[in-house]
C-alpha cells in the first residue's frame, strides 16, 4: 500500500481520472465563451486576442460541443481508470500530514469508477441532441440562453461523477458524505432539468426534498458515530465497532446511515421518490439514477456494512441481518408488484430498478448471514467474496442494458413518445434496430441467457445459496431445515424474477404487435450518438454474458480489494 | 476423439448462420426483404439439410465418421463426440457437449425436422425472418441435447424461448399475444426453479471434484456430477440427504414436468398450439415437449435415484391423469388443432408413466415414444396446417366429405390420426405397445393394484373414438354432395400443394419405417437404458 500525501509527488498521477474531469469542468466552462474578442493594450494599438467573448464562430457555437466535450473527458477517464487496473494496480493511500487517510486508490473504488464514467459517458452522449438547441445561425439572446443551457447540463453531468468518484474513493465518513452529496445536488437539479416540463420540475422537487431529508437522516447517523467513537475513519470505526459494536447508539447511527443510501439504492420504503423522478426527468438521466446513481448507494451500504461494521465485528450473524433480509423482500416483491401495474415504461423501469436493488439488497444480506467463528472464516471469507463479486458484476452490467434500455426511451422522447407504452408501438416496423436492442435490453433485464443480465442474476443467486449452505456443507449431514433462511432469499428473488418477465415481455409485445400511435409512422430522429451509446449498450450486454469470465475476474479483483481490508 | 463434430455443425452452424441473415434481413427494406425470402429460405433447407447428413453419418456409425463408438453398447457416462472448452474458469463452466443414446436420437429427431418443417410451410409468409427464426430455434433445441454442462444446458433451455416466442408473435393466429406471452412465461417460471435447485446442487457438491471452477471449486459438469451422485447415492445412502434430495428433485421436476407438459401445468401448451403457426407447433410438438423428458433423465433421475423412487407414486399418478384427461379433453374438441394439442398432453403422460415404472423397459418405451411422438405429432400438426392454411378454418365439423375434393389431405390426415391412436406396422404402436407391457411388469412385479391398468386402457378406447369421430365428421361424412368449408365462401376447395406432399410422405415414410422396423432406433434405446439402470440404481435400489 503506497501513501501519498496532497500534492506530493505521484499525486495527480494517482488520481489522474479525477484530474481530467475537473480539466473538463474548466473546459467546458470556456470553450463555449470562446470568441474572437481582442483586448487592446491601453495606450497603444495593439490588439491581443483575448478570445473570452466577442463573436463566436461556428465551431464553439455549435450546441452540440459541451455534450461532445464531456462525452470524451468521460471516456479519457474510463479510459485512465481502466489503464490502472490493465497496468497493474498499485493500491495507493491519500494522507494527510496528519495521518488521516483520505481517499484509497485500488481495485474495488476503481472498478466502481468504471461504472460510473462508463455511464456518464454513454448518458452524456445520449443527451447531445436531447436537449433543447438553438441553430448555430441564431445569434439572438434566446439562442444564447439555450445553448448556454447545454453547458449547465454537462457541468452538472461532471460534477455528478467527481461526486460519484469521491464517494468510491473516500476513506473517511466525511469524504465520503461529501462526495455523496456532491453527486446528489448535481442529480436534483439535472432531474428537473426540463424547466419546460411541469413533470420534470415536480420530479427534481420531490426527488430533492425526499433525497435531502435522507441525506440529513444520514448526516444525523454520521455525527452520532462521530460522538460515539471520536473519528470518521473507517479503520478507526470498524475497530471501534469490532470491539464494542453491539451498543445502542452505534447501531442507532447505522441505522440512519442505513436510510442515507437506502434511498439511493431506491430501497423499499425509501423509494417513493424514484419512479416519479425517473419519470419526470429526461431519459439518460433517469439512466444514470438507475445505474451509476444506485452503485453509489451499494458502494455506500457495502461500505457502511462491510467495512465499518462488518459482520466479522459482530460476533457471527450481523445484527443488520433480519432488518435487511425484510427489507430486501419487500422491496423485490414490491417493486415487481409495482411495476406490473405502470403503463409508462419510465415507471416501469424505475419500479424494476427498485426490484433490482431487492436483489441486491438479498444479496448483502447473505454476507450478514455467514458465519464468522473460529474455523469459519475462511469459508466465509470465500462466500462473501462471491457475494460482492456478484453485486459488482451485477452493477456493472446494469449499465449496459438498464441505461440502454432507458437510451431507447430517450430517443423515443426526442419525438415526445416514451412516457406511454403505447408510444412503443410498432417499433419493429419503424426501426427494426432499435426494436431488437430494446428487446434485447429487456431480456437481460428479465435474465434470459444467455445475456449478461442472466449471467448477473445467477451470480447473485449463487452467492446467496453458497452463502445460505455454508453451515451444511460444513456438517456432513445434509438435512433441508440446516438450511439457512437466506436461501427463501433466492427462492423468493426466482419467483420475483419469473413475475418480472411479465412486464419486460409486454414492451416486447408492444413493439412487435402494436401498430405506432397516430402521427408516430415515421422513422424516429437519426441522433447518431445516442445510437453509437445503444450500439455500445448491446454489444456488451451480449459479450458479458456469453463471455462473462473476463469480467467477472475483473469483479473479483475489485471484491477482493474490499473483503481484504477486512 | 481429434474433431469437435458437435459445437460447430451442430450448434454453432444454425445458431450463427440464423442470427446472420437476421440481422442482414433486419437492414434491408421491405420490399428487398421479399425478394430475399426464396433465397433464405434456400440457405436454411440447404443448412439444415447437412445437418441431417452430418447426424445420419454418425448413426451410421464409424465407417463414416471415424472413432464413433457404437450407439448401442456405448457405457453409460461415456459419449460420443465429446469436447470440452473452458468457457467461465472461475466457477467451472464449460462449453462441453457429447451425445450417448439418450440425446442422439434427439438430436438426429431435430435435424431430421428442421428440413421437414422448412418443406412443409414452404409458402409462409415473411420468408425471410421466418426460416432463420426455425433454423435458430433447431440450433437451440440441439444444444438442449448435447450440452454436458449444467450453464450450458440451462442456457439453451431458456434459449429455445425466444425463436419460439417470436414464430408464435409473428406468425400465429388471432390470439397469438396472449398464447406466446402465457407460453414465455409458464416455461420461464418453471425453469428458473429449476435454476434455484441446480445452483444449490451446485453448491452442496463436495469441492474439487473434476472440472471444478477455480474460484468457487465446484463444477456444473454433468458426467461428473452424475458419477460423483451415484457413488454417494450407493448402499442405501442418500446424495445430499433425504430432505435435501426430495426437495432438489421436486424444484428440478418442477422445470421438467412444466415443459413436458404433465396434467396441472398443461395449460399453455395448447394456447401455444392453437396459435403457433404450423412450423412452430411441429417443433414445439416433435422436438420441444421432449426436451422436458429428456431433462428428466439426463438431471432428476441421475442425481436422485432415491427421491424418484420416494416420489414413485406421484410420478405414476401425474402420468396416469395426463394420459387421461388428455384424452378426455380431446373428445370435447371442436378446433382440430387444439384436439392434436392434447392428444400431445395424453401421449407426454404415456412417457411420464414409462418414466415412473423405474424399469429399463419401460425407460425405453418412453424414450421410444419420445422419438415415435417426435415423427408423428408434427405430421398431425402439417395437417391441422395444411388444413387452415387451405379452408382457413380449424373447424372440425366445418366441412364435410373432404376424401372427395382434397384427397391428398385426407389421406395424410388418416395416416396422421392412426399413427397416433397407435395403429399397428406404425411407429406410434411400438411405444405404446411397449409402455403397456412395462406397466403390467411393473404393476405386478411391485404388487400395485391392477386397477392402474384401467387409466390406459381406456384412453386406447377414448383415442380411438375421437380420432375416427373427427375424421368421420370432416373425410368422409356428407357422401358424394361434400360440404366445403363456409369460410371459403364458395370458392373451389383447393388440395395441399407439393411442397407439403413431399413433407407428409417423408414423415409417413418414417413413421412406417420406424413402425416396422422399430429397432433402427430402439437398439441404442434399449442400450442406453439398460446401461443407466445397471450403473446407476441398481447399486442404489439394490435392483428391482
Amino acid at each position: 500500500m503506497e501513501r501519498i500525501e496532497p500534492f506530493s509527488e505521484g499525486f495527480v498521477l494517482a488520481l489522474a481520472p479525477e484530474f481530467v474531469l475537473i480539466v473538463g469542468l474548466f473546459t467546458l466552462m470556456i470553450v463555449p465563451n470562446m470568441g474572437d474578442a481582442k483586448f487592446r493594450l491601453p495606450l497603444t494599438q495593439v490588439r491581443i486576442p483575448w478570445l473570452l467573448g466577442g463573436k463566436r464562430r461556428n465551431l464553439d457555437s455549435d450546441p452540440r460541443l459541451p455534450g461532445l466535450l464531456a462525452t470524451v473527458f468521460f471516456t479519457i477517464s474510463f479510459g485512465l481508470a481502466a489503464a490502472s487496473f490493465v497496468s497493474g494496480m498499485t493500491r495507493t493511500q491519500i494522507v494527510t500530514p496528519s495521518g488521516t487517510i483520505m481517499l484509497q486508490i485500488d481495485e474495488f473504488s476503481r472498478m466502481f469508477e468504471l461504472i460510473f464514467f462508463g455511464a456518464l459517458a454513454l448518458a452524456s452522449a445520449a443527451s447531445v441532441n436531447r436537449l433543447p438547441a438553438t441553430a448555430r445561425s441564431d445569434r439572438s439572446l434566446n439562442g444564447l440562453y439555450n445553448n448556454r443551457r447545454q453547458v449547465d447540463f454537462y457541468i452538472l453531468l461532471i460534477t455528478t461523477g467527481l461526486g460519484m468518484a469521491v464517494v468510491a474513493l473516500a476513506q473517511d465518513l466525511f469524504m465520503l458524505f461529501i462526495g455523496l452529496e456532491l453527486a446528489s445536488f448535481s442529480t436534483y437539479v439535472l432531474v428537473s432539468f426540463m424547466k419546460e416540463s411541469k413533470a420534470g420540475t415536480e420530479a427534481g422537487m420531490k426527488y430533492f426534498i425526499v433525497g435531502s431529508v435522507a441525506s440529513g437522516v444520514g448526516l444525523y447517523g454520521l455525527s452520532l458515530l462521530y460522538l460515539w467513537s471520536g473519528s470518521l475513519q473507517f479503520t478507526d470505526l470498524s475497530a471501534a465497532f469490532a470491539e464494542n459494536g453491539m451498543e445502542p447508539l452505534p447501531l442507532i447511527a447505522l441505522g440512519m446511515l442505513l436510510v442515507g443510501f437506502g434511498f439511493k439504492v431506491s430501497a423499499a420504503p425509501f423509494h417513493f421518490a424514484a419512479p416519479d423522478a425517473y419519470a419526470g426527468a429526461i431519459a439518460p438521466v433517469a439512466g444514470v439514477l438507475a445505474t451509476a446513481s444506485k452503485a453509489m448507494g451499494v458502494l455506500g451500504l457495502l461500505r457502511i456494512l462491510l467495512t465499518i461494521a462488518s459482520p466479522e465485528a459482530t460476533d457471527g450473524s450481523a445484527v443488520w441481518l433480519v432488518g435487511l433480509g425484510v427489507l430486501s423482500a419487500i422491496t423485490m416483491t414490491w417493486g415487481n408488484l409495482a411495476a406490473l401495474g405502470s403503463t409508462n415504461p419510465k415507471r416501469m423501469l424505475a419500479y424494476s430498478s427498485v426490484a433490482h436493488a431487492g436483489y441486491m439488497l438479498a444479496a448483502i444480506t447473505a454476507i450478514g448471514a455467514l458465519n464468522w467463528e473460529e474455523g469459519h472464516i475462511d469459508m466465509s471469507n470465500d462466500a462473501a467474496l462471491v457475494v460482492v463479486t456478484a453485486l459488482i458484476f451485477h452493477l456493472t452490467v446494469l449499465v449496459c442494458f438498464k441505461l440502454g434500455a432507458f437510451l431507447v426511451l430517450s430517443l423515443l422522447e426526442s419525438e415526445k413518445g416514451g412516457h406511454t407504452l403505447e408510444s412503443l408501438g410498432g417499433l419493429a416496423k419503424r426501426d427494426p434496430f432499435l426494436a431488437v436492442a430494446m428487446f434485447i435490453f429487456m431480456m437481460s433485464l428479465a435474465g434470459v441467457p444467455p445475456l449478461s443480465g442472466f449471467v448477473s442474476k445467477l451470480l447473485v443467486i449463487m452467492g446467496i445459496v453458497k452463502a445460505a449452505l455454508l453451515d451444511v456443507t460444513v456438517n456432513s449431514e445434509l438435512v433441508f431445515g440446516d438450511i439457512h433462511w437466506v436461501w427463501f432469499l433466492a427462492l423468493l428473488m426466482i419467483i420475483n424474477s419469473a413475475i418480472s418477465v411479465f412486464y419486460y415481455l409486454r414492451v416486447g409485445l408492444v413493439m412487435y404487435f402494436h401498430d405506432p400511435e397516430e402521427g408516430r409512422e415515421g422513422s424516429l430522429p437519426k441522433g447518431t450518438p445516442v445510437r453509437f451509446a445503444i450500439i455500445a449498450c448491446l454489444i456488451t450486454t451480449v459479450y458479458f454474458g456469453v463471455g462473462a469470465g473476463q469480467l467477472i475476474a475483473l469483479c473479483e479483483s475489485a471484491a477482493n480489494a474490499l473483503i481484504g481490508a477486512w | 476423439m481429434t474433431t469437435d463434430w458437435i459445437s460447430i455443425p451442430l450448434v454453432a452452424l444454425p445458431l450463427v448462420s440464423s442470427i446472420a441473415i437476421l440481422a442482414f434481413v433486419a437492414y434491408a427494406s421491405p420490399a428487398a426483404r421479399d425478394r430475399m425470402g426464396p433465397s433464405v429460405r434456400m440457405a436454411t433447407l440447404i443448412f439444415s439439410l447437412l445437418m441431417l447428413v452430418l447426424t445420419t453419418a454418425m448413426f451410421l456409425g464409424s465407417n463414416f465418421i471415424e472413432g464413433t463408438k457404437d450407439w448401442a453398447s456405448l457405457s453409460f457416462g461415456s459419449f460420443n463426440y465429446d469436447f470440452r472448452y473452458v468457457w467461465i474458469e472461475s466457477l467451472g463452466i464449460h462449453w462441453s457437449v457429447g451425445m450417448d443414446a439418450l440425446s442422439f436420437p434427439m438430436v438426429w429427431l431435430t435435424t431430421f425436422l428442421l428440413p421437414v418443417t422448412i418443406v412443409a410451410t414452404w409458402n409462409e409468409k415473411n420468408a425471410a425472418i421466418y426460416f432463420p427464426l426455425v433454423l435458430m430455434m433447431g440450433g437451440a433445441l440441439i444444444g438442449v441435447f448435447v450440452a454436458l454442462d449444467l450453464f450450458m444446458f440451462y442456457v439453451f433451455w431458456e434459449l429455445t424461448l425466444i425463436p419460439m416466442f417470436f414464430l408464435i408473435l409473428k406468425w400465429g393466429g388471432y390470439d397469438r399475444k396472449y398464447a406466446s406471452q402465457k407460453f414465455f412465461i409458464y416455461t420461464f417460471a418453471a425453469s428458473v426453479i429449476m435454476l434455484l435447485g441446480l445452483v444449490t446442487v451446485y453448491f452442496l457438491q463436495p469441492e474439487n471434484l473434476s472440472y471444478a471452477g477455480a474460484w468457487t471449486g465446484r463444477t456444473f459438469d454433468i458426467p461428473t456430477l452424475t458419477a460423483h451422485a451415484q457413488s454417494a447415492n450407493a448402499g442405501g445412502a442418500w446424495f445430499l440427504g433425504e430432505s435435501l434430495q426430495k426437495i432438489l428433485f421436486v424444484m428440478l421436476m418442477i422445470g421438467f414436468l412444466v415443459k413436458l407438459p404433465s396434467v396441472p401445468f398443461h395449460t399453455w401448451l395448447p394456447d401455444a398450439h392453437v396459435q403457433a403457426p404450423t412450423g412452430g407447433s411441429m417443433l414445439l410438438a416433435g422436438v420441444m415437449l421432449k426436451m422436458g423428458a429428456y431433462g428428466m433423465f439426463r438431471l432428476p433421475l441421475a442425481f436422485f435415484p432415491h427421491a424418484a423412487e420416494h416420489f414413485q407414486f406421484w410420478l405414476m399418478a401425474f402420468g396416469m391423469v395426463s394420459l387421461v384427461w388428455g384424452a378426455v379433453v380431446c373428445l370435447g374438441q371442436t378446433n382440430l388443432k387444439k384436439m392434436v394439442a392434447y392428444s400431445s398432453v395424453s401421449h407426454m403422460g404415456v412417457i411420464l408413466i414409462g418414466i415412473a415404472t423405474m424399469q429399463p423397459l419401460g425407460w425405453a418405451a418412453a424414450l421410444f415414444m419420445m422419438f415415435a411422438h417426435g415423427i408423428i405429432s408434427p405430421m398431425l400438426f402439417a395437417v391441422c396446417g395444411a388444413f387452415k392454411h387451405h379452408y382457413h378454418s380449424m373447424e372440425i365439423g366445418s366441412m364435410r366429405g373432404m376424401a372427395k375434393h382434397s384427397p391428398w389431405l385426407a389421406t395424410s390426415m388418416m395416416f396422421g390420426w392412426m399413427a397416433s391412436l397407435g395403429l399397428p406396422l406404425l411407429a406410434g404402436f411400438v411405444a405404446e405397445l411397449m409402455m403397456f407391457l412395462a406397466l403390467w411388469h411393473f404393476l405386478s412385479a411391485e404388487g400395485w393394484s391392477v386397477l392402474w391398468m384401467v387409466g390406459p386402457a381406456l384412453v386406447l378406447a377414448l383415442t380411438a373414438a375421437y380420432y375416427l369421430w373427427s375424421m368421420q365428421r370432416t373425410i368422409f361424412e356428407g357422401g358424394d354432395e361434400t360440404q366445403p368449408p363456409e369460410s371459403l365462401n364458395g370458392q373451389p376447395v383447393p388440395d395441399i400443394g407439393d411442397a407439403e406432399k413431399v413433407a407428409m410422405l417423408i414423415l409417413a415414410a418414417f413413421t412406417i419405417l420406424f413402425g416396422i422396423m422399430p429397432w433402427i432406433a430402439l437398439d441404442m434405446m434399449n442400450g442406453w437404458t439398460v446401461a443407466f439402470f445397471e450403473t446407476l440404481l441398481v447399486p442404489i435400489l439394490g435392483g428391482a
